[in-house]
């Protein structure tokens, strides 16, 4: 047994004598909590019951284990996840504003290190009756698609999604100032100072498909991109205009930025790196024969708008439909159309290197998507499958899960993250020998 | 000075109450006395606010919580009502925001806000009678069933209350094949349902514990609902209670999902 996987059992045990330890202090936790919570003198949790602006603390405590349903030969780790995880949430009111930290802390023994994440670090609040600031650290979603996303140009962390970590870590944090001004109109602007990409995958934890090497790879090297770091040049801003007419959300989208993959090389260093990226969209979503139903669209306006150029992406159009219905009691299905539309894609073709043409994308690119949940057990029990599929790629992804919640302070829950296709350059594809299995084991305080 | 009117206030009301009940001959129009009763439980004031806990406890007797505030706006008295639901425990629902747009005769609009994505989903309005954040009420419980869903009967009118049965017109839509209730004659508050399977098997009971008058409206301030199936029942109370503090439209908004309206949540 070399190393590598001696240090993965002893993961294993690590966080197999975790989910113990968190069971046993949850059943001794029990019955105290239950009477100590109802008396009179049990209604101050509200933040807002009083003027009080005394820090409130909360945050859970987690282990996950995630093996790996087959061996990657690029890949040493068994697991895609072994983790002991502490989150610590403090909240107070600051005069009339609310100041929030969130951080996370955790033992990865995947990559044998203790790792911290600062996820939240901001004041938010009031600067005119129509107007709120939110300043610092922070998470910012918008858009109308379900795990897909066209006018959010805010950071997703892949490798948190792809590995088996909670659905709240698909989001990255953002140093941010972000306005909002409501009116007839409702305005959100967001200004970063700083470029911030998505945590996309580098080798490290999950292999990937690299068109220059012609097969899955995986670190080293790790992929490591020249930064878009420069405080006021490497600057991006995200706006959203939207409102609310009986019932339908109507919203405009425009960012100036960088994509948020390393999605170009410099020809020059052979260097990954961000490339500029404008986007202008647009979205509608509103009640439909007892359903929700959502359209979307955005316009990527990239570095290489002639498309000759084959080391950086091209122009695209972004179109996403949806519709989300209850059937049955409990039950919900989504479904979602997507297209990413390259354009001079015959001009990308005709610059790609022999060598290179079969992994280029394709010029139309559909993705369905379908979400099945089924709340059970008075929705202590939520059972659900997602599933992207791809015709044109002929690639898939499966994320079914079973989500149990054992109290008000323990959940656990079992997933999986499934990929799999045709040709190993496709999105889905390329990550098939990173398909895992996965554990998590959560105490809320 | 606050206290002092508001106990003028409801010692006003309770004085009128009592002359009333003295007086008044008992309503016989059952339309009338479902419409009130509809009016009493869920329309007291032009809006209100109030500060609710749920324990839940299953059939085995595992025990969970739930606490929120509630904010709400009538559009138009028995009719239209906008919600606001914010969660302050258990830990892992913290920060949840609901908001509801309540139609009469057409399906609501619901949106929920998930603080961790910093999400705003909306949500299919689906089945009604389906559970209420893992509790033994149904959203419709919450947010009230329209009158005009069921045929209403009064069947008896005693020394304190009127017993109203109810028919579902969409039976299949419906887990019940009907429900009665015992509403007080005083308050026209619902006191008590109890829904029936067809052989007349009484399953699922909703009951008024506790009546408090606030701001001269009867308030049903603990409720209890209990699935005789399984033994499990959701007991909420209500607390710090106020009607007709002025809730303006804007509160109900995405601006209020993502930084939920302190200035309105808070108790007085």
């Amino acid at each position: 047994m070399d190393w590598i996987s001696a240090l993965g059992n002893t993961a294993v045990w690590r966080a197999m004598a975790l989910f113990v330890l968190i069971a046993l202090s949850t059943y001794a936790d029990a019955q105290s909590e239950t009477d100590e919570t109802w008396g009179d003198d049990a209604w101050g949790e509200d933040p807002w019951a009083t003027e009080d602006s005394a820090w409130q603390w909360y945050g859970f405590i987690e282990g996950a284990i995630a093996p790996r349903l087959q061996n990657d030969r690029n890949i040493g780790e068994e697991q895609t996840l072994s983790e002991t995880r502490l989150q610590i949430e403090g909240q107070r009111q600051l005069g009339g504003y609310s100041a929030t930290l969130k951080a996370d802390a955790w033992l990865d023994a995947v990559d044998d290190h203790s790792r911290a994440d600062l996820r939240e670090a901001n004041l938010a609040g009031r600067l005119t009756p129509q107007t709120d600031i939110q300043f610092g650290r922070q998470m910012i979603t918008w858009g109308t698609g379900d795990l897909v996303f066209l006018n959010d140009l805010f950071p997703k962390d892949y490798v948190a999604f792809f590995s088996g970590r909670g659905d709240e870590y698909l989001k990255a944090p953002i140093n941010a100032v972000k306005l909002s001004w409501f009116s007839n109109l409702n305005i959100d602007a967001v200004w970063m100072p700083q470029a911030t990409p998505n945590r996309f995958v580098t080798g490290e934890r999950l292999s990937y498909f690299s068109p220059q090497a012609g097969q899955r790879i995986a670190a080293p090297p790790v992929l490591d991109p020249s930064d878009r770091d420069t405080l006021g040049d490497d600057s991006e801003l995200a706006l959203r205009l939207y409102q609310t007419i009986n019932g339908i959300e109507l919203a405009g989208y425009a960012f100036r930025g960088f994509d948020k993959q390393p999605s170009a090389i410099d020809p020059e260093t052979n260097e990954a790196y961000f490339p500029r990226l404008s986007t202008l969209g647009a979205s509608v979503r509103g009640p439909l024969m007892g359903g929700i139903a959502n359209l979307e669209t955005a316009y990527y306006d990239a570095e290489d708008s002639s498309g000759t150029d084959p080391n950086r992406p091209n122009d695209q159009w972004r179109l996403l439909g949806g519709y989300e219905h209850e059937p049955l009691k409990n039950l919900t299905l989504g479904w979602q159309y997507s297209l990413e539309w390259t354009q001079d894609h015959s001009a990308l073709l005709r610059n790609l290197p022999d060598n290179q043409r079969q992994y280029a994308p394709e010029a139309y690119r559909h993705v369905f998507t379908n979400r099945v949940t089924w709340q059970v057990l008075r929705q202590d029990l939520t059972l659900s499958l997602f599933t992207f599929y791809s015709p044109t790629d002929a690639d898939y992804y499966l994320r079914p899960r079973a989500s149990y919640r054992l109290s008000d302070r323990l959940t656990a829950t079992a997933g999986g993250n499934i990929f799999g296709g045709d040709n190993e350059w496709t999105f889905y594809s390329q990550l098939e020998k990173n398909s895992n299995a996965y554990l998590r084991l959560r105490y809320s305080f | 000075m606050n206290g002092i009117r508001r106990l003028t206030q409801t010692m006003i009301t309770a004085a009128a109450f009592a002359i009333t009940s003295a007086v008044a001959q008992p309503l016989t129009d059952v339309d009338a006395i479902i419409t009130q009763a509809n009016i009493a439980s869920y329309y007291a004031g032009d809006d209100g606010r109030s500060a609710a806990r749920m324990m839940i406890v299953d059939g085995s007797g595992n025990q969970q919580r739930r606490q929120f505030t509630l904010l709400r706006k009538d559009v138009t008295n028995g009719g239209d009502q906008r919600y606001l639901v914010v969660f302050s425990r258990p830990a892992d629902i913290r920060g949840t925001v609901f908001r509801v747009e309540k139609h009469v005769g057409a399906n609501d609009d619901r949106w929920l806000y998930l603080p961790a994505l910093d999400l705003v989903k909306r949500i299919a309005s689906g089945d009604k009678r389906t559970s209420f954040v893992g509790s033994h009420f149904y959203y419709e419980d919450i947010s009230g069933r329209g009158i005009e869903e069921d045929a209403h009967q009064l069947v008896e009118t005693t020394a304190t209350h009127y017993i109203v049965e109810s028919t579902p017109k969409r039976p299949d839509e419906v887990e019940f094949s009907r429900y009665r209730t015992q509403i007080d004659r005083n308050t026209l508050l619902p006191m008590q349902t109890e829904y029936e399977r067809e052989s007349g098997e009484i399953f699922r009971r909703m009951e008024v514990t506790a009546v408090e008058t606030i701001n001269g409206y009867p308030t049903g301030t603990e409720v209890k609902m209990t699935d005789l199936d399984t033994g499990g029942y959701t007991l909420t109370q209500f607390r710090f209670s106020e009607y007709d503090i002025g809730l303006p439209d804007s509160v109900f908004s995405e601006r209020s999902l993502r930084s939920p309206p302190r200035e309105w949540l808070r108790r007085n």
